[in-house]
């Protein structure tokens, strides 16, 4: 009960700063264009021709579930991650910087629970902000194309394809998609809150979480690395659009989120390790 | 009630603290005194388990800080020079939160300890808008609220006007009467620790260079303002006397020493004694003959 309302007020707090809701605002911005971007007859042209090639319908996919999808594909790793590391970044690296730790150490609390509490609700706003995106996605795309029509999925660099023509089934798929993505967005978070744990500022613990990032989805491009692609992390975060498949490889996706758990909780522990081993001074 | 053995700490190399000890027994206002980087910081984050000790620990009611640092502070309440709250929040939020760290939120009780520290009416507004002593109050309201039986407070006065240092001075003089508080007091305003405390320590370079009494460490050395001559042959009777010569005109006595015998040798050999008049000694000036590296009185 008490941890509740530790997680309550961390909530709380986390709620109540403005850099909170940027992400969201952003998010909402990029998600009306993306929807006007739908409407221009140049991309619906576009999008005909990628249909039709692999011999599907136009006004069976060209739709909310198809837009959806897109959304959430290009922009939750390379938008999201911003406000992801942004966010778990400043969780405890700006509370130690405004001094407000010293408050929190004068209370009973143990650093190793404090932390579980933070990660907790970094894990909330990080599971809750992809939901969002697809939730408000989706509404959007209601907006623009209405909501009937199937679910058109192309993702060549982990190759795949498919197409649901009902309406249900592609909206399944991509709700458990929302959840695979959250887990998959949990990572960043990992490592913005290990940084965070380190004596660090916290706008330093954001750059380096997204200069890893973005080093490590550089060299995955690079066709040296091709054998070795597995082993990186925005490679196993992208396993998600496996849930995609017709018929989904559980192994494959059982394997890249062990993984990614795995390294989440190494990240906490390291974290944990740091924070433990502080001295929280003036 | 809290004890601190043999606490020694280094940052980067450079000590800190060396060999501190102290204890503060149920009831008392005990000051903890020294310049900036004397250790007084470091004590205090060591009691709260903030800071590491190198070696040493530090008990309260019996509990270990660093083995049994949660039941510990179980009893602890601590108030910060510039308590930093999260000022995005309300006064009322702050409380919830930091409560929700100890034992829980209960918001009678809550009430009660914000009607006493004077902040009902804005209780409910954000902290950024807050004084400097409404912060002071606030940070009053949380300490009290886990009903603490001891209080840690580190230099929690700085900042106030006149006004709100006494106000806080008494409030704590009050709740030490009320509920028999232990409280540990660290600051360098001497006058204050004057007026609240029953013992001090003083820190020089993170060393304990004295503890003592308030009241014994100004009597123990009597010091007397003297117009005596001629001066040379006095200085001669004084020392006899097993007295010091400060400075011309100013001598002292070994504690327990009657000054009239002194007079009458001065009169009986043919010095004029012009004036013989004890000084009372203030807190400030026993703190910087110590501080100085005078012979401390223990």
């Amino acid at each position: 009960m008490l941890f509740y309302h530790q997680l309550l007020g961390e909530l709380r707090k986390l709620f109540a700063r403005p850099r909170t809701w940027m992400g969201y605002g952003a998010f909402f911005a990029m998600e009306f264009l993306i929807t006007v971007v739908y409407k221009l007859e140049g991309s619906q042209r576009l999008m005909r021709g990628i249909l039709v090639r692999n011999g599907l319908d136009f006004g069976s996919y060209y739709s909310s579930l198809t837009i959806t999808f897109t959304i959430m594909l290009f922009s939750m790793v390379l938008l999201g991650s911003i406000y992801f590391a942004l966010v778990a970044g400043d969780i405890v690296a700006k509370e130690h910087e405004d001094g407000n730790l010293r408050l929190v150490f004068s209370r009973p609390i143990s650093r190793l629970r404090l932390l579980v509490v933070k990660y907790t609700a970094v894990s909330i706003y990080t599971i809750s902000f992809v939901f969002f995106v697809g939730v408000t996605g989706y509404a959007m795309a209601v907006i623009a194309v209405g909501w009937e029509g199937g679910l058109f999925v192309m993702e060549p660099k982990m190759k795949v394809f498919a197409a649901y023509p009902d309406w249900s089934e592609g909206a399944g798929r991509l709700l458990m998609a929302a959840g695979g993505i959250g887990l998959s967005m949990l990572t960043i978070s990992s490592i913005a809150f290990m940084f965070s744990c380190l004596k660090i500022k916290p706008a330093a613990a954001t750059i380096i979480t997204l200069t890893i990032l973005f080093v490590d989805m550089i060299l995955q491009g690079f066709p040296f690395f091709k054998p070795y692609e597995s082993f990186f992390i925005t490679w196993r975060m992208s396993a998600w659009v496996f849930i995609m498949e017709p018929n989904i490889s559980w192994p494959k996706i059982i394997e890249a989120y062990a993984f990614l758990i795995g390294l989440d909780l190494s990240l906490f522990t390291l974290g944990w390790l740091a924070f433990q081993t502080r001295d929280f001074k003036t | 009630m809290l004890i601190a053995t043999h606490l020694h700490k280094s940052f980067g190399g450079k000590p800190a603290l060396h060999d501190v000890s102290f204890e503060v027994k149920r009831g008392e206002i005990y000051g903890l005194l020294g310049h900036n980087g004397a250790g007084k910081s470091t004590s205090l984050g060591i009691i709260l388990g903030m800071v590491m000790p190198d070696s040493g620990d530090v008990s309260i009611d019996g509990l270990s800080i660093l083995s049994h640092r949660s039941q510990a502070l179980r009893k602890v309440g601590a108030i910060f020079e510039a308590p930093a709250f999260f000022d995005y929040l309300s006064g009322w939020e702050n409380l919830r939160i930091l409560m929700s760290y100890s034992n829980g939120f209960d918001a009678k009780a809550a009430r009660a300890v914000v009607d006493r520290v004077g902040l009902s009416k804005r209780i409910h507004s954000k902290v950024r808008t807050y004084s400097h002593g409404m912060r002071q109050r606030l940070a009053l309201a949380q300490a009290l609220l886990p009903e603490p039986e001891v209080l840690l407070l580190d230099e929690p006065t700085d900042g106030l006007d006149p006004e709100g240092i006494k106000w806080f001075r008494d409030f704590i003089l009050n709740l030490r009467d009320e509920r028999g508080l232990t409280v540990l007091f660290n600051s360098h305003l001497l006058a204050e620790v004057e007026l609240m405390c029953d013992r001090v320590a003083i820190l020089r370079e993170g060393k304990r260079v004295f503890e003592g009494s308030v009241s014994g460490l100004q009597d123990d050395t009597p010091m007397f303002e003297v117009d005596l001559e001629p001066w040379g042959m006095a200085c001669g009777l004084i020392h006899s006397a097993g007295g010091q010569v400060l400075a011309t005109g100013r001598i002292s006595l070994p504690a327990g020493v009657d000054p009239a015998p002194l007079i009458e040798a001065c009169v009986r050999s043919g010095v004029k004694v012009r004036a013989f008049a004890p000084i009372r000694r203030s807190l400030e000036d026993v703190y910087m003959e110590i501080l100085n590296g005078a012979p401390s009185p223990n």
